[in-house]
């Protein structure tokens, strides 16, 4: 079963359905436009009680995600466990849940009694369609909500995300550090990017020094990406920024000097100025893509 | 206006990593804790702005934590904080983050709260659960990824910004309320060494485990909680296999053959 809440639903809705579930409940109601934990949780709580035997509730572990989990665990009596890599039945109830810990240093499994809130981390399970479907969406009647969960209002939203997708659901991420030398040459970075379907990252320091915006920061103080392939351009590789992108699938370091430290971490390394190297690979990759060469 | 932040005593980041013998946890043997270079160390650099921009009566730090943990109270005192609450458990108690919130809940309770501040997740067990976990434990509303937050005392309501997919949103919630923080506006302040010394002498109160459980029992929700069952290291990494080249065009060429038939990630 699906439960989707939020106010505009029916293209949300339409495409859940193509996946295939059992059922999809939709919450689409005007007092949910603004995310808030409270509200989503009291929802969330209503769909639970409305089903005959509950599980286990699976979240993406998005912002939302992780805020909304903890606090339905509490109203629905469960446990609770954020950023899954791997999930299994658990035997007498419950699910076995393997989690990343340390900043992808050291991975933790938990065992979750019933009923578990697991939230789970975009691009670690794979999200199949169901050609055919035949599921119906079912609109789920809000009702009554406490005056807390509707005390949340949203003045703007500044949509930081150009054309590029967002860092922590990037299947490819490519990164730059300080070996870039001028917030000029992140047009290299930007087009192995693009070329790549992928999103752009930042080591701090040059977040700090005003090359790039904050939003792109991987590391302790930004974000944390576990991408499928991570292409670290000029960075060194501090602890910092290990934290936050060391459980990557695969991680390709391009730096001068041989002795960065990015190099323990990486699978691949190529040790040149990333200047030189970036336009190559750009232009090989688009080659074998057919595409024109940015 | 009362502040309260939460902190963990957690391994410093660049700690080498041992797992116990248990199976279930690092070794905390020879391992040094902190309290700064986290997310927790920016939530109390926020609670201390707090008090600064609208006169808030008092900051108060609280942890839970084996004997070792009062050195980040005492750290955060030094920082500014008012006082310290120790809720202190065994040195090898391996707490749920479930439990963790309710312990915190129970004791929170009792002092006077307008604003509780937490780190967006404790850098070790990086469970991120606390504030919404203690939002709806203190049945107050909870606000998380927050970077920003100017709390207007006439309407208590807090001005925040918070981090979404894709962007920012702008957003308004009443206070009293949980507020988790990404980050904050400034960077933490590093103690001055009279304020190390006069943090010696800011009251500590300690609460046993015992009188905490007892104070958790009237909270909502079931005090169910996950067990580890198991902490795993991955074998160290022996280092990147480099690519050999003269040519940058070789390196693309390389690696790209690399990445494709043997990473299989393009």
């Amino acid at each position: 079963m699906v439960g989707l809440l939020g106010s505009g639903l029916s293209a949300a809705a339409e495409a859940v359905r193509a996946y295939g579930p059992d059922r999809v409940l939709v919450a689409d109601d005007p007092r949910l436009k603004a995310f808030s934990a409270q509200g989503y949780s009291a929802v969330a709580a209503k769909m639970l009680s409305s089903l005959p035997e509950p599980r286990a509730v699976l979240a993406p572990a998005t912002a939302m995600g992780r805020e909304l989990l903890p606090r339905l665990a509490i109203e629905v009596g469960g446990t609770v466990a954020p950023d899954a890599t791997d999930v299994v039945p658990r035997e007498g109830g419950g699910l076995v849940v393997t989690r990343p810990v340390f900043g992808g240093r050291a991975t933790l499994v938990v065992e979750l009694p019933t009923i578990p809130c697991v939230s789970l981390r975009p691009n670690a399970f794979a999200a199949e369609k169901s050609p055919g479907a035949s599921t119906k969406t079912e609109p789920f009647p809000v009702g009554d909500l406490p005056a807390t969960a509707t005390s949340v209002v949203v003045e703007k939203t500044v949509v930081t995300r150009g054309d590029t997708p967002e860092l922590t659901e990037a299947p490819i991420i490519v990164s730059g550090g300080r070996g870039m030398k001028g917030p000029e040459n992140f047009a290299l970075v930007e087009k192995l990017a693009r070329v790549l379907g992928a999103g752009v990252g930042a080591s701090r320091a040059v977040v700090d020094a005003g090359w790039r915006p904050a939003s792109e920061q991987v590391g302790q103080t930004g974000k944390t990406v576990s991408p499928n392939l991570y292409v670290a351009c000029g960075i060194s590789g501090a602890i910092q920024h290990l934290v936050g992108m060391s459980s990557s699938r695969c991680i390709v370091a391009i730096n001068k000097d041989p002795a960065a430290p990015i190099f323990k971490v990486a699978n691949y390394g190529v040790v040149g100025d990333a200047l030189t190297i970036l336009p190559a690979l750009t232009a090989t990759i688009a080659r074998s893509k057919g595409l024109p060469n940015p | 206006m009362d502040v309260i932040v939460c902190v963990k005593h957690v391994p410093d980041a660049e700690t080498r990593l041992r797992a116990a013998s248990s199976g279930k946890w690092i070794d905390p043997d020879g391992v040094k804790f902190t309290v700064n270079n986290t997310y927790d160390e920016a939530a109390a650099e926020e609670a201390l702005r707090l008090k600064e921009k609208c006169g808030a009566k008092s900051v108060r730090v609280i942890t839970v934590g084996p004997a070792r943990a009062e050195e980040a109270l005492r750290y955060v005192l030094s920082m500014g904080a008012d006082e310290a609450t120790h809720i202190e458990t065994p040195p090898d108690a391996q707490l749920d983050p479930l439990t963790i919130s309710r312990l915190l809940a129970g004791v929170i309770k009792t002092l006077p709260h307008d604003i509780v501040m937490v780190g967006k997740q404790a850098a070790d067990d990086e469970a991120g659960v606390v504030g919404s976990a203690l939002g709806a434990l203190l049945g107050l509303p909870s606000y998380a990824f927050v970077t920003e937050l100017n709390p207007d005392a006439t309407t208590k309501t807090l001005k925040m910004r918070r981090y979404v997919e894709g962007g920012e949103e702008h957003f308004n919630g009443p206070f009293p309320a949980v507020v988790s923080l990404l980050k904050g506006a400034a960077d933490p302040r590093t103690p001055t060494l009279p304020n190390i010394l006069k943090a010696r002498k800011k009251p500590l109160t300690k609460v046993p485990l015992a009188d905490a459980q007892a104070k958790a029992q009237a909270l909502p929700g079931a005090p169910v909680a996950g067990t580890v069952r198991s902490f795993v290291l991955p074998p160290p990494k022996t280092g990147a296999k480099m690519v050999e080249f003269q040519t940058p065009e070789e390196a693309a060429e390389k690696l790209v053959k690399l990445l494709r038939e043997e990473a299989k990630v393009l």
